[in-house]
């Protein structure tokens, strides 16, 4: 069985390709990581293959590096592709069995997952996962194991979650190009609350928020299930875009006032008169300042905005109400400073900065929140390895 | 086209303003239209179109450095500069604050032309730091006056202009000649034809939709003429006094026929990346063999944006006028950027482009 795990991000700021193995105990810890700015990608869209190629090029080659400065080889012929951006969706599907007998047998259950993924996408999506939430039988819903119920009538409720099956073929031929397979893609939320979320969590309700370069993912779970999913196309670069825009910086000079001067709320670090100097090449950006309050005003509308945003989309699902155990915040956006107080504030939820907790090896990050979608994804491999295993060892017995 | 019915216009206003008019003229040619107007008769002597401001009330021996009298003289003699300025769209207006013509007569001459519905460039001087605190109180007085009703100001400190170490005379009539090569050049730009022409409509709009401005330019010549006319306008002092975002940035390119492509990219990439992405962009070239052989003159003009009164934030005054700090917060117009994301499919929520700017569509102002 391999016990080395690779997954890769192609994200509209970076693209990541990390490394995980399995230690003793059957922990997962993460050995090595690669990132590099992205380029070709906009709002977690590949504008430009063979940049996005060369980008995944680069990551490749600098594992390879690292692993041959410690005298050790390693080729990375495939990986699970964490996926996010606004063509990502979740649909409500659902599956009935008649029960044959007085009890819901496996035969129901089987009948009833069957129908249940049989039904059809809309063309041009492609499944990224199936999540089987909970069963009714005769109505009576909430039900996580059904088997033995009495009853005529077997439903069962899953989410489904697809992309545009384009963009994920982008994605393909990208890695393609640089002799990386893409093994499997996963929505990247999911994977990051795979990572961060605890199962108390879950079963309380909770929400987790994935804030991107280029979009926000969320996935909602309530009764240990995911309720609902989907991505908001507004993410980090968009607060970039507009400190950009209001003070007419370069971006590299908005997203430098983003990470070291912002504030995502207003007065905390401001005096009335409070100024930010610019820095830049030439003597005339050295010359000028900006306002901090003007500055904690842009991030603060933007953040304000996609916070409202989420929280209407759950009222209209009738779930956030029933995220008990508050919000969790990951991905790179989580790392905006007093973020977590303004979605606190918009959303009415406790809220936390997301760390991946079941993974090992990121310890020493300063921004291990930025990591949970790909130690998600890392642990899906592992899992889906393990169990293709047992599987194989099973058949080994049957057979030999 | 004639000098008379040319669509700009080049105003010269008071005695200094008269003088550095006539040197652009006298750099550009005669093609070029031009009236000067003055309080004293004295400025009108040499053949140049003239208007004699307030000739009852002075008698045409000038204001005697009094603001006041001299816009009292403009106001009466308006009327009278009316047949000079028969079918002109723009008017470029030189004129030196600090004085009394200066200071009192501009503001007068712009309200009435911003009335006649004809947009207004103004490139005015301040004083000398060693002129004194009145001169300069006068001249800050009626800065934020000119920002208020010219649809572009570029304020010139003389000390920028000039060197400190320069003799008195020598230094005064080396910001006069400065400045009037400055402003021939930016007429060249918009009269002369080049491989990539801007013509008055295109720089009347950027104008109008911009603001307060800064104008440097250099001239340059040898192998690496290109990089080093960048440089020294990025450092130049007039640029760098510079205190608010940029919204636009005219830049022009003088030369003759052996500019180089690589050299045009080289001067835009070099000026656009000092400004950032999201900074509207103008290029124009001019193409003169005999004026600028073997060498290449850059002239940049940056129009910050500035805070108008409410009170000028309707239409009507100037026909195009509306106010700039309301310029960001105006809602979505068509010409609203949205930056990086221009090339990706947009983002609607509730018929809102969620990628163009939340402070933008929630017409939040900013102090800068």
């Amino acid at each position: 069985m391999s016990n080395i795990h690779a997954a890769l991000e192609i994200g509209t700021t970076r693209t990541v390709l990390a490394i995980g193995e399995t230690h003793n105990g059957g922990r997962l810890k993460i050995t090595c990581h690669a990132e590099i700015p992205s380029t070709g990608v906009r709002k977690s869209q590949i504008l430009d293959i063979s940049q996005a190629t060369q980008s995944i090029r680069s990551v490749l080659k600098e594992i390879e590096n690292r692993h041959d400065a410690l005298g050790s080889k390693i080729t990375i012929a495939n990986a699970i592709l964490a996926v996010s951006g606004q063509h990502v969706s979740a649909t409500h599907a659902e599956g009935n069995a008649v029960v044959e007998g007085a009890k819901v047998g496996d035969d129901e259950i089987n009948e009833a997952q069957r129908r249940a993924r049989e039904m059809p996408l809309p063309k041009g999506r492609e499944l990224l996962d199936i999540i089987d939430q909970d069963y009714a039988v005769d109505g009576l819903g909430g039900i996580t194991s059904p088997k033995g119920m009495s009853g005529r009538m077997l439903k069962l409720n899953t989410l489904l979650l697809h992309a545009d099956s384009n963009r994920i073929q982008d994605a393909k031929t990208a890695a393609e190009s640089a002799h990386l397979e893409i093994s499997e893609p996963l929505f990247a939320a999911t994977c990051a609350a795979d990572a961060v979320l605890e199962e108390h969590e879950r079963r309380n309700g909770v929400l987790l928020l994935d804030i991107g370069g280029g979009s926000t993912g969320y996935a909602a779970y309530s009764d240990g299930c995911l309720a609902d999913a989907g991505v908001i196309g507004v993410g980090g670069d968009h607060i970039t875009n507009d400190i950009a825009y209001a003070f007419r910086t370069t971006n590299a000079q908005a997203e430098k006032l983003k990470i070291e001067e912002a504030s995502a709320i207003l007065g905390q670090y401001t005096t009335e008169n409070s100024r930010v100097k610019l820095t830049g090449s030439s003597a005339l950006m050295e010359s000028r300042s900006i306002s901090r309050r003007s500055l904690d005003t842009v991030v603060n509308a933007r953040l304000k905005e996609l916070f409202t945003i989420i929280r209407e989309t759950l009222e209209e699902k009738d779930l956030l109400h029933r995220m008990h155990a508050g919000l969790v915040l990951t991905g790179g956006g989580a790392g905006m400073r007093e973020i977590d107080i303004v979605a606190s504030n918009e959303l009415g939820l406790e809220t936390r900065i997301g760390k991946p907790l079941h993974v090992d090896g990121l310890e020493d990050s300063p921004n291990p929140w930025a990591f949970s979608a790909i130690a998600g994804a890392l642990l899906y491999s592992q899992r889906t390895t393990e169990e293709k295993s047992v599987l194989s060892d099973l058949f080994g017995r049957f057979f030999k | 086209m004639t000098g008379t019915t040319h669509p700009i216009l080049l105003l010269g206003v008071g005695t200094a303003g008269s003088r550095i008019a006539r040197g652009v003229r006298r750099a550009f040619g005669e093609s070029m239209r031009c009236v000067l107007t003055d309080t004293d008769a004295s400025s009108g002597l040499d053949g140049e179109e003239f208007v004699l401001l307030g000739g009852d009330r002075l008698s045409g021996r000038g204001a005697g450095g009094d603001p006041i009298a001299a816009r009292l003289a403009a106001e009466d003699s308006l009327q009278a500069l009316d047949p000079k300025i028969e079918g002109v769209r723009l008017a470029v207006i030189v004129t030196a604050l600090g004085g009394g013509t200066g200071s009192g007569a501009t503001l007068e001459i712009i309200k009435h032309l911003s009335n006649l519905g004809i947009a207004t460039i103004v490139f005015a001087t301040t004083p000398f730091l060693f002129e004194g605190e009145d001169r300069m109180r006068t001249s800050r007085g009626v800065m934020s006056l000119i920002e208020q009703e010219a649809n572009s100001v570029f304020f010139l400190p003389l000390d920028k202009l000039v060197g400190s170490e320069d003799v008195m005379e020598v230094a005064m009539k080396r910001a006069v000649d400065t400045l009037a090569s400055g402003v021939s050049l930016f007429w060249r730009l918009i009269q002369k034809p080049g491989y990539i022409r801007l013509d008055a409509d295109r720089i009347r709009r950027l104008m109008i939709d911009s603001g307060r401005g800064r104008f440097a330019f250099v001239t340059v010549q040898g192998p690496d003429r290109a990089s080093e006319a960048v440089d020294k306008l990025m450092n130049s002092e007039l640029l760098a006094i510079a205190s608010s975002p940029v919204n636009a940035i005219l830049c022009g390119v003088l030369a003759g026929e052996d500019l180089r492509l690589s050299e045009l990219g080289r001067i835009a990439d070099g000026v656009r990346e000092s400004f950032g992405e999201h900074v509207s962009f103008e290029l124009g070239t001019v193409n003169d063999e005999k004026a600028f052989c073997g060498r290449i003159c850059v002239v940049v003009m940056i129009f910050e944006s500035i805070q108008k009164s409410e009170k000028l934030s309707g239409a009507g005054v100037g026909g195009n006028r509306r106010a700039r700090g309301a310029k960001a917060a105006s809602g979505l117009s068509a010409a609203v950027d949205r930056g990086r994301f221009s090339n990706a499919a947009p983002t609607i929520w509730h018929g809102e482009d969620l990628d163009v700017p939340t402070f933008i569509r929630r017409n939040i102002n900013l102090d800068f």
